[in-house]
């Protein structure tokens, strides 16, 4: 039984994958302009040699069938192609170069915020009407309503321009060589808290006011009055009972959001000059890079995808009842 | 018990603060007190890559003039000097040029650097132009086609002579670096020119050349670019040990970035980023002329184009256009778009170019007139009906489409205003952005391949040359109807002068032919140039002096043409001078500030103060969570 609900989300999970991979493609096509157009605002350039660099890319070749199908042969053997803007470098070079420092900022960030935010909305949820349910949903609010660029000007501006605590750019100090594995760990952390905190501060108000009404509606439940009434401690009740029922919309929540996670990697990343996958983004946008950003999306995609197939796991350890 | 919640709150959030001054900076030390001396460059342009042919932005320029020699060099005021060559001739009848290579002369990694290594780089262009393959982007083969290259000889190790067609002026400003055959010469013109090749020859670091600097780290993110100095470079060496250049996606995040020491340079600052900068201890803002101008186009098609083209043929008629220049106040789009940081624009060629810049005669020069422009309108043809509505020849009132890049930004503030003056002539615009790729495709004419439909009226972007003027003029010219002319206007005379001139020596009868040229241009209007935009950087006098603007009243010191900005730098900090170390951005900055030191802000002061706070912070939350609990316990007990 748990191994059929698995067998048929896997399923699932590679036939949406495969359409986004089909998608993928069309989306990026259909947009106006292409690559080597920015190249007819040179008059050194000849018009054959735009045509010569339109061929040389497989560009001038009729989009369906032919494009297509060489993009799904190319990306089911592993070759994602090569950047046009990055003079043919490979896109598995370039985007998976990317991923690790994506990966970093918003794993810190996302962890924190679940810790943070779950803590904060569960305890203001359990003692709604008190201060810190009074302060935490208004600051939680406010975050919430605050784009990430804004929230990481503003921690850029207090905490690196003004008191010069934290660096400004980047991931490590430019051209330093460090002595140690302590030493760039360091420097590393330096430059990681203003973007983790920019991506925690965002994230910890959704949760935190998500978890707060789970709370405040498991509270309500029969099986918590009976257990209080017989006896048990506050945090028994609320680690035990409370928390396993209203963590189930908060899962889900975590797993949708991956998706709009993105959205949030491409300010915070512009903002602090983060080499991530959002910065990537950006620069291929602007110039075209259509292999580049067929890969990142597939690779966006398929995080997605095994994100909300984790959840339905989780789901499922969580609410025996899924199971079935 | 039921306290134990908040007290657990209280417990994590001390942890958490622990955690964070453990993190605070300064806690380890990064960099040894006397390391390589390093100049931080950013820059808002993307990175290519090292292959020289693969170039398409200033930012690849700039990297190919630090590893590599042109043949010919510029000095700071734009004159040629030395530069792979030391020195040439041309013959009488100006179809030869005897280029005189240094002796001596070593390659950054030891092999000597003779004139085997023009012919085997000149050469390559040839072969590529001969097999009609184009080498990369296509932008530096142009320079050689366009100078008419015929065949390039060592004479000897020391002598080599390069033949054209025709006398011409553009050879000698061939911005084609020298390559070391030892090294290029083992991949196949292929390999080198298709980035889509098998084999392609990427010139990864560490890059070999007779420039000043070479790369020896290009980050796989492409965000910068390290450089080593050349030990065997055969000019003055500048005072930095190493470079940094760095792609910064931010703007606002360079500028802060220049304030807090992390940079030396910022090419490309906001206007009003730039005007925050003025006073700032040890930042200079410097203002160059742009090399290029910004402008607003007609669509000039002659023909009508099916589902495309302009809404009217107004927009393809000199008169109509003449007349809205009229209506346009050049002076206030620099004051309210520019805040200031430009000039008016006049000539297709901007006052950059010293030599060639004519500005119009008075008694044609045009100001902002709208009672003149409306009179010239109605001269033209072009009369307002009852309601006030300008009509065209057809009849038809004329309602102009007006649109402009996303990546220029500030031209929406030109529109608003050009909306409005237009507006009071009983023109309506309507304007609005569009994408930059998607305005590339709305531009092209039936002649491109694929061919497009020219979908505009008016629409506002800029040029940028070089420092010979050809490139600016040529997109005025027949020929590039197709490739890269956006007003489709053509005019026989033009044509002719342009290909006059990119065959005239002489300089004074060269500036006659683009004074021709020029005046042609005004007269016709096919575009109008709004402003000459000043270039905005800006640069830290405390970590590196010698700051030289090429050209010295006009230019900025880096990102102009060639390397002889870096190549001039002292060390600002080897003088003995107490203020340097205070105006250091650190709170309380340390005294171990020595030469060499990267000047981050995350030196020992600075994060003392850090430390501290981090520390308060836990005692206050520690305080707060205890008396919290005690209070919390009690009112519990009420409560139940």
């Amino acid at each position: 039984m748990a191994t059929r609900f698995i067998a048929r989300r896997f399923a699932q999970a590679a036939l949406t994958i495969f359409l986004i991979v089909i998608l993928n493609f069309i989306l990026f096509r259909a947009m106006p302009g292409s690559p080597e157009r920015v190249l007819a605002r040179n008059p050194n350039v000849s018009p054959e040699a735009i045509q010569q660099i339109r061929e040389r890319w497989g560009l001038d070749k009729p989009l369906i069938p032919d494009q297509l199908i060489a993009y799904i042969g190319a990306t089911f053997r592993g070759d994602l192609g090569d950047s046009f803007a990055e003079q043919g470098r490979p896109v598995t070079e370039v985007v998976g170069g990317r991923i690790g420092p994506t990966l970093l900022l918003f794993g810190l960030g996302e962890i924190l915020a679940i810790v943070i935010g779950l803590a904060l909305g569960a305890y203001a949820g359990w003692r709604r009407g008190g201060s810190i349910d009074l302060v935490g949903n208004g600051v939680s609010l406010i975050l919430y309503s605050m784009p990430y660029f804004l929230l990481g000007m503003i921690l850029l501006l207090i905490f690196s321009s003004t008191l010069h605590w934290f660096p400004s750019f980047g991931m490590t100090t430019l051209g330093v060589d460090h002595d140690s594995p302590l030493a760039y760990l360091a420097d590393l952390s330096a430059h990681l808290v203003l973007p983790v905190a920019t991506v925690a501060l965002g994230l910890i108000g959704q949760y935190s006011i998500l978890m707060r009404s789970s709370i405040i509606e498991t509270m309500s439940d029969e099986y918590i009055t009976t257990a209080r009434a017989k006896g048990i401690t506050d945090t028994r009740i609320l680690r035990n009972h409370a928390l396993p029922n209203a963590m189930l919309p908060t899962v889900s929540l975590i797993a949708i959001n991956l998706g709009y996670v993105v959205a949030g990697a491409i300010t915070v990343e512009v903002v602090f000059n983060w080499p991530g996958l959002g910065t990537l983004t950006v620069d291929a946008l602007k110039s075209r890079d259509y292999a580049v950003l067929q890969g990142i999306f597939l690779v966006l995609s398929i995080s997605v995808v095994f994100a909300n197939l984790g959840a339905d796991m989780i789901y499922g350890r969580l609410d025996p009842r899924v199971r079935a | 018990m039921r306290s134990t919640i908040r007290a657990r709150a209280g417990r994590t959030l001390g942890i958490v603060a622990l955690i964070a001054a453990a993190l605070a900076p300064g806690t380890t030390s990064v960099h040894a007190a006397d390391g390589p001396l390093i100049l931080k460059v950013g820059t808002d342009q993307e990175f290519s890559g090292l292959n020289p042919w693969q170039s398409v932005y200033v930012l690849d320029y700039e990297v190919f003039t630090l590893n590599y020699d042109l043949l010919v060099g510029y000095d700071k005021d734009l004159n040629y000097t030395e530069g792979f060559a030391t020195s040439w001739t041309t013959s009488a009848d100006g179809l030869t040029t005897t280029f005189k290579i240094r002796p001596g002369m070593k390659w950054s990694d030891g092999q000597p650097a003779t004139a085997d290594d023009v012919v085997y780089t000149y050469g390559f262009v040839l072969d590529a132009l001969a097999k009609e393959t184009t080498l990369g982007s296509g932008y530096l083969d142009g320079y050689v086609s366009s100078a008419g290259v015929k065949s390039v000889k060592a004479i000897d190790p020391e002598t080599v002579e390069i033949t054209t067609e025709t006398p011409t002026p553009l050879l000698l400003a061939a911005y084609v670096p020298i390559l070391p055959k030892h090294i290029w010469s083992k991949y196949s013109l292929e390999q080198i020119a298709n980035a889509k090749a098998d084999g392609f020859f990427a010139n990864d670091p560490p890059v070999v050349g007779t420039g000043p600097y070479q790369a020896v780290q290009y980050d796989t993110q492409g965000k910068f670019m390290k450089f080593e100095r050349n030990k065997n470079y055969w000019g003055k060496q500048g005072a930095a040990d190493q470079i940094i250049i760095t792609h910064f996606e931010n703007n606002d995040t360079m500028t802060q970035a220049l304030k807090n020491g992390e940079l030396d340079y910022a090419r490309g600052i906001n206007a009003d980023a730039f005007d925050s900068l003025q006073g700032q201890p040890n930042i200079v803002p410097v203002e160059g002329f742009a090399n290029g101008y910004s402008y607003l186009t007609f669509n000039g098609y002659p023909k009508a184009i099916k589902d495309g083209g302009s809404s009217t043929r107004a927009t393809a008629d000199p008169a109509f256009r003449d007349a809205l220049a009229w209506g346009v106040d050049l002076q206030q789009l620099v004051d309210k778009v520019l805040a200031g940081h430009g000039t008016p624009g006049t000539s297709l060629l901007p006052p950059f170019q010293a030599k060639w810049y004519v500005a119009p005669d008075p008694s044609v020069l045009r100001h902002f007139d709208l009672a003149k422009a409306d009179e010239k309108l109605t001269a033209a043809g072009y009369k307002k009906d009852a309601s006030g509505n300008r009509l065209d020849k057809e009849g038809k009132p004329i309602n102009l489409r007006m649109t402009w890049p996303a990546s220029e930004s500030e031209l929406a503030t030109a529109a608003q205003f050009i909306t409005e003056w237009w507006g009071q002539l009983g023109i309506k615009v309507n304007a609005g952005v569009t994408e930059d790729q998607t305005l590339l495709v709305d531009l092209t004419p039936p002649e491109y391949d694929p061919p497009g439909k020219a979908d505009f009226d008016t629409y506002m972007w800029g040029w940028v040359g070089d420092v010979d003027p050809t490139s600016l003029l040529e997109p005025f010219t027949t020929d590039q109807i197709g490739g890269s002319s956006d007003t489709f206007w053509s005019n026989a005379r033009f044509d002719e002068l342009f290909k006059k001139q990119g065959q005239t020596i002489d300089e004074t009868e060269r500036k006659g032919m683009l004074k021709e040229m020029q005046e042609i241009f005004y007269q016709e209007v096919p575009n109008i140039p709004l402003y000459y935009d000043s270039e905005l950087h800006a640069y830290r006098t405390d970590h590196f002096g010698g700051w030289q603007n090429q050209p010295p009243d006009t230019g900025t010191p880096l990102f102009q043409f060639g390397p002889i900005g870096y190549t001039l730098l002292t060390d600002a900090t080897a003088a003995p001078s107490p203020s340097a170390s205070e105006a250091a951005p650190s709170a309380g900055a340390s005294a171990t500030a020595a030469p060499g030191d990267s000047g981050s802000p995350t030196s020992s002061g600075g994060a003392n103060t850090g430390l501290l706070l981090a520390l308060g912070a836990v005692v206050v939350v520690a305080i707060v969570g205890t008396l919290a609990v005690r209070r919390r316990g009690a009112k519990a007990t009420e409560e139940e």
